[in-house]
């Protein structure tokens, strides 16, 4: 009994001693309870049917009725699903390797104020909002005033639509993805390839190989373990297309292959104030990036002994 | 060596990648240039659609219209205000709870930090955020644009990864002189970390700056909407038209669609230079191997 005391009282010095410690850290630990962790217990609200009038807890217990409803009759669902997966897809092959290629080039070049110019330049898109960003890309898209088109006149062909036609809307997705972020995406991968021994490419030249032997055998091995990182973050996000991306530039008129999870929950959700069946698919989603990224993570520690925790 | 160098400098593959990297980096500048030129182009010419490498026509009609509306202005005001106030709040408890975290003998300090690196993996979604900002009677607040940000997971993981490599003995020698943890914190620490303090400023102030999606959600009253929504509106109000009836009067909003833009990226393309020197190469990598 005395012992225990003697250890209650040993750790509450232990407490008291980093007691400013534990101060700073409280409005940190707050924000995170109130924003994050708060809305997680608000998830809820998807097996029950909410109503504004009976709150959160008064509101009846419904089961798995919504999620009984978004797979067997929601007729949105496997269009969402679809359009969410396909992008994400094209995204993985599309645009995840842009970033690396693009700093396995930056990285060859020799004249650093040529680097460096092309690094502010590269970056400078991830800087402006998906709004100001989209819009540019419409307004280039457009057939009447559009850039593209002009183009296209020029040669001799009819403009396009290429907002307003269904078959356009993925590739203008994933290339003003790579435009926008490509060049940002470099800055881990530029950082990992200084932290890479300069001597092994003296070794290398001197055995006689070239700058494509280099880069294959030196550079992207030293560059594996964020690429094994940044890859399982990605595939963690398969369930997820950034919001503000497609509510930018997905029109009304095509809704049927640009309409993603997100911007259904926020339309029908909010808009329409069906808080639990959106919730509920918003809880799909979740759970399924959740067990998404663990088994990436698992799958990556087996085979290469890598892992993000 | 001089001479391999100078040799590989001047190979076939070599200039090829320099030209690729060249077009790519004019491709990430020409939307910029676009829209300054546009934006300063006679709207009436604009309207016929001829991309011009310098302004056809320089008016300064476009801006004239802009300055005219009221709601700019109040959503440049918000923008400015959440900007400062939320990036100020935001680097305040981020830095601090990340130093504390960094702390391994902190009791509890396993347990926290691994909650932290929960809200990564997994969180509540849209309605489930929502229906917390409309319990706490913050929906049509600038405060719903703010206080959701106090928090971020990545920066918090990216300033423990700083403040755990600070060398330890500096804070010992100053323990011994006296000074207690908050004392280090800010007279310590933070000078000691300013750049990676400094990127994640910036990190938070960009986001502030460049946010759509709360605006959207959270805000209904038109004189609390930031310049982003603003702009949005405005964009989707020249679409609704034009399908109606291509009048000449909203083909010219592509000339104020291209001044809003200009005037919202402003202060980003002024503070860009200046900024750019704390993306210092190596900054990302604790965040990665966090």
């Amino acid at each position: 009994m005395s012992q225990l005391t003697q250890r209650s009282n040993r750790f509450l010095t232990r407490i008291y001693r980093n007691r400013y410690l534990y101060l700073l850290l409280f409005p940190g630990l707050v924000f995170m309870l109130v924003f994050r962790y708060l809305p997680m217990g608000g998830l809820v609200i998807a097996f029950k049917d909410y109503m504004l009038r009976l709150g959160i807890w008064g509101s009846p217990w419904v089961g798995l009725k919504h999620f009984r409803f978004i797979f067997t009759q929601n007729l949105d669902f496997p269009n969402l699903l679809r359009n969410t997966l396909s992008i994400n897809i094209l995204k993985l092959l599309f645009y995840f390797p842009a970033p690396i290629v693009l700093a396995l080039m930056i990285n060859e070049v020799q004249s650093l104020r040529l680097k460096r110019t092309i690094q502010t330049a590269v970056y400078l898109p991830h800087f402006v909002s998906w709004v100001v960003f989209g819009t540019i890309v419409m307004q280039f898209l457009s057939p009447r005033t559009g850039l593209v088109n002009a183009v296209i006149q020029a040669f001799g062909g009819t403009p396009v639509y290429f907002m307003q036609e269904s078959e356009y809307f993925w590739g203008i997705v994933v290339i003003s993805e790579i435009w926008k972020s490509a060049g940002w995406g470099t800055i881990m991968y530029l950082s990992a390839l200084t932290a890479i021994n300069q001597e092994l490419y003296e070794a290398a030249r001197i055995d006689g190989a070239n700058r494509l032997q280099c880069t294959l055998h030196i550079s992207l091995p030293g560059i594996s373990d964020t690429i094994v990182v940044l890859l399982l973050l990605q595939i963690g996000q398969m369930m997820e297309v950034g919001f503000e991306q497609i509510y930018v530039l997905c029109k009304p008129i095509v809704y049927d292959v640009g309409d993603v999870i997100s911007t259904y929950i926020y339309r029908v959700g909010i808009g329409n104030a069906q808080f639990s069946m959106t919730a509920a698919v918003g809880l799909f989603q979740s759970v399924v990036g959740l067990i998404l990224i663990a088994t990436a993570n698992g799958v990556c520690k087996k085979l290469f002994d890598k892992r993000l925790w | 060596m001089m001479k391999k160098r100078s040799r590989s400098r001047n190979s076939f593959s070599y200039r090829l990648i320099i030209a690729a990297l060249v077009f790519f980096a004019v491709l990430c500048v020409i939307p910029f240039w676009y829209v300054m030129v546009t934006s300063f182009s006679d709207p009436q010419l604009v309207k016929e659609g001829q991309f011009r490498i310098l302004p056809t026509g320089y008016s300064l009609q476009a801006y004239e219209m802009l300055f005219r509306d009221q709601r700019f202005f109040s959503g440049l005001g918000i923008t400015v205000f959440r900007t400062v106030v939320g990036t100020s709040l935001s680097v305040l408890v981020q830095t601090a709870m990340a130093y504390a975290l960094a702390k391994r003998f902190l009791p509890g300090q396993a347990l926290l930090t691994r909650l932290v690196v929960f809200t990564l993996l997994f969180n509540g979604g849209i309605i489930p955020n929502y229906l917390v900002i409309q319990k706490l009677h913050l929906l049509d607040t600038v405060w719903a644009l703010i206080l959701p940000m106090g928090f971020n997971p990545w920066n918090v993981m990216l300033l423990i990864s700083f403040f755990a490599a600070l060398p330890a003995s500096l804070e010992e020698s100053a323990k011994i002189d006296g000074a207690n943890d908050l004392l280090i914190y800010s007279r310590i620490a933070i000078p000691l970390s300013l750049p990676a303090v400094a990127t994640i400023l910036l990190f938070i102030a960009v986001r502030h700056w460049n946010e759509l999606m709360d605006g959207i959600i959270y805000i209904h009253a038109s004189n609390l909407k930031p310049m982003q929504v603003y702009l949005v509106e405005l964009v989707m109000r020249t679409q609704m038209s034009s399908m109606i009836e291509p009048t000449e009067q909203n083909i010219t909003s592509v000339s104020m669609q291209t001044a809003v833009i200009f005037a919202s990226c402003l202060p980003i393309i002024i503070l860009y230079p200046f900024l750019q020197k704390y993306f210092v190469t190596g900054i990302m990598v604790g965040a990665v191997k966090g």
